[in-house]
């Protein structure tokens, strides 16, 4: 296994009995922000504690920061910071001792603990609430005492689980610029699991995207990205006549409404589709090459795996009933 | 109103904004608005003489967000452990550790002057020379024994209480806040984890069981002004009842830390603790009393102590069976509780508890 990576996976398998957590996973995580999506029971809560060395592999292997998953915990869990997506702090503690105890946990001697909280809890914005008691806390400053527990030992990698999970707009956007600049200005990897495509996309350059233990995408969103370049129209009257017509020219088209998006083939296409709407009687009102998000691609990826979604809410708010749903088995290689 | 008077509403200030009219909307705006409300009102401040950039600047923006690095080395394994020990420990006697609450400090202190009433007895006794007085509560195999295992009221009021109010949520707190992460997500295996919190809690009560034990013993040699003598012939008494005190407290945290690690909150673990200790007891008395059988004492976590420690020091056994039963007894339920223990903290979740 390379060094240049931060998380390296090698056909890595998790089972609980019968249940497959971790298909074969073969990560390969560089150092940066790297997003870990996925819906509900993909798999990503236990690929962050097999990460962490606390459960074992069933077979595979791994490496975290050069240590073995299987073997080195520890050594692991010390250059690691977690976010829990859960409340984990203890609300009778006031922030400071609650963020030096946290401290004191990894091993910091309790004075430079206790220095290094009021550090840290002024870099998350909470210097003048730091001898408060959590249970007084809004649900932005827990997040943010959560995040300074996970930073007080300036861990080379932060694993933050659905890090603005209830934050309103301005504490999200706080917590956001924070884990960017964590990134950016301290030269700090970020593994971020979350399910809020904006968020992933405005902290991360690269993804991982895992579905049912399974590895479906990783690498650089903007590559990941280009995949599917589409040209966006807006269509007045016979929009079906003109979906039509361009499914009929071999085109592949996506539709909400009057607003439809063609799989861009060449340069070829603008002048395939101005046709087909003349043909059909369909106005253009307007057409542009559409730039994709992180949730288009989702989509896209989630299509070719045989699923009908129309965003990702859909399966990332829906219960885990919405995992059980198999994917056509002529499609159930995609992914792999 | 209609449409010429509503045109003729004169222009007013909001806001501090002279011509600007005072709409319904504006109103709207101004008391529901989605926005902070600082839009208009930041207070600007006015330099004298100085550039109307300077006149246009804004108060308040101190916050300057910079990451810093931190260079120390990690402690190895014991300084996490003792982390994890301090917490607990000195948050009976400090703040910005585990806090417990005022009714438990309270109690505790309490019960710390109920256990030292033999050593007040015995200095009443000092002080007006009443030997009588001193032969009942002085030092001898019973007393001693009676200072750790007596029922009442040490083990049917005191050291239950406390080990209830101590123990109850000092796992299940971790449950329901979800804190384990914060332990598990760092260098810290279950191991240490239990351990330490079992070593708290056991530390706590041996202070108030054999601790207390300790300063009686001494306390009362020293005001007796007895010799070495006295001392030679009572300290093996003494060894047997601080033995048996111990036994005591390791009974107590480890069913106490089962019970806590089988649930989410205080309650229940506190109250099951004290049904199983108290209920047991009455229970097994009810049968002894009616039957004329001691043997579901046996069930009784305090008995077995209580039959062990009197095999000990060496008093008469007040049961029928003999003690090696109840020594056995006492293995196996420290083993069940244990394990219990050790199962649960082994579930307990990082990613959701």
């Amino acid at each position: 296994m390379s060094d240049q990576f931060v998380i390296e996976t090698n056909d890595l398998v998790k089972s609980y009995g019968p249940h497959i957590a971790l298909d074969s996973l073969s990560l390969k995580v560089k150092a940066g922000a790297t997003g870990l999506l996925g819906p509900n029971g993909a798999g990503k809560s236990t690929m962050i504690k097999t990460l962490l060395g606390l459960i074992g592999v069933t077979s595979g292997e791994g490496k975290v920061l050069g240590f073995n998953i299987r073997t080195e915990g520890e050594n692991i869990r010390s250059k690691i910071g977690y976010l829990p997506e859960y409340d984990c702090l203890n609300p009778g503690l006031d922030a400071i001792h609650q963020v030096a105890y946290s401290g004191e946990l990894i091993g910091m001697n309790p004075t430079s603990a206790m220095q290094r909280a009021h550090e840290v809890l002024e870099y998350v914005g909470l210097r003048d609430q730091r001898y408060r008691k959590i249970e007084t806390f809004s649900t932005g400053m827990v997040q943010a005492t959560k995040l300074a527990c996970s930073i007080i030992h300036d861990p080379e990698l932060l694993i933050t689980d659905e890090p603005s999970n209830g934050l309103d707009s301005r504490a999200r956007e706080f917590m956001l610029k924070t884990l960017q600049q964590i990134v950016g200005e301290g030269g700090r990897s970020l593994l971020m699991a979350s399910h809020l495509m904006d968020d992933v996309e405005k902290v991360c350059d690269r993804i991982v995207m895992l579905h049912k233990g399974r590895l479906i995408a990783q690498g650089r969103i903007e590559d990941l990205k280009s995949i599917d370049q589409e040209i966006e129209i807006h269509v007045w009257g016979h929009a079906s006549e003109l979906e039509r017509e361009l499914q009929n020219s071999g085109y592949e088209v996506r539709r909400t409404g009057r607003v439809m998006r063609v799989v861009r083939q060449d340069e070829s296409t603008y002048a395939a589709i101005i046709e087909s709407a003349a043909k059909s009687g369909a106005q253009l009102r307007r057409m542009n090459d559409h730039e994709p998000s992180l949730e288009d691609l989702f989509l896209v990826i989630m299509e070719r795996l045989g699923y009908s979604v129309k965003s990702s809410a859909e399966l990332f708010h829906f219960g885990p009933s919405s995992s059980k749903v198999d994917a056509p088995s002529e499609l159930k290689e995609v992914g792999r | 109103m209609n449409d010429e008077e509503s045109q003729n509403i004169p222009d007013a200030e909001f806001l501090g904004q002279a011509g600007a009219k005072v709409e319904g909307r504006t109103r709207l705006e101004a008391a529901y608005g989605s926005s902070d409300g600082d839009e208009q009102t930041i207070p600007s401040a006015s330099v004298a003489g100085g550039t109307k950039q300077h006149e246009q600047a804004h108060l308040g923006t101190v916050f300057d967000q910079s990451y810093q690095p931190w260079g120390g080395s990690l402690n190895p394994r014991w300084a996490r452990n003792w982390a994890i020990l301090r917490h607990h420990v000195y948050g009976l006697f400090s703040k910005g550790h585990r806090p417990y609450g005022m009714a438990t400090k309270l109690i505790l202190f309490a019960a710390f002057l109920i256990s030292l009433g033999d050593l007040g007895m015995s200095f009443i006794s000092a002080i007006f020379s009443e030997t009588e007085m001193h032969r009942v509560f002085g030092i001898s195999k019973d007393n001693l024994y009676g200072h750790v295992l007596g029922f009442w009221p040490r083990n049917a009021i005191c050291f239950p209480i406390i080990a209830a109010l101590l123990i109850g949520g000092i796992i299940s707190e971790d449950r329901m806040h979800g804190t384990s992460a914060i332990y598990f997500s760092r260098p810290l295996n279950r191991i240490d984890y239990t351990a330490m919190k079992f070593l708290s809690v056991a530390i706590v009560l041996f202070m108030l069981i054999v601790g207390t034990l300790g300063i009686y013993y001494t306390g009362d040699i020293l005001m007796q002004g007895e010799g070495w003598a006295f001392f030679l012939d009572t300290f093996p008494i003494f060894l047997a009842a601080a033995l048996a005190g111990t036994i005591l407290v390791f009974t107590y945290s480890s069913i106490g830390l089962a019970l806590s690690s089988v649930s989410r909150g205080k309650f229940f673990p506190a109250v099951a603790l004290l049904g199983i200790f108290l209920g047991m007891k009455l229970i097994a008395f009810l049968i002894y009393t009616l039957f004329e059988r001691s043997v579901l004492y046996l069930l009784s976590p305090y008995d077995c102590v209580a039959h062990v420690g009197q095999a000990l020091v060496g008093t008469t056994s007040t049961y029928d069976h003999p003690w090696t039963w109840s020594l056995m007894s006492l293995v196996v339920i420290n083993a069940i509780a244990l394990y219990i223990l050790a199962s649960r903290v082994s579930s307990m979740e990082v990613t959701r508890e």
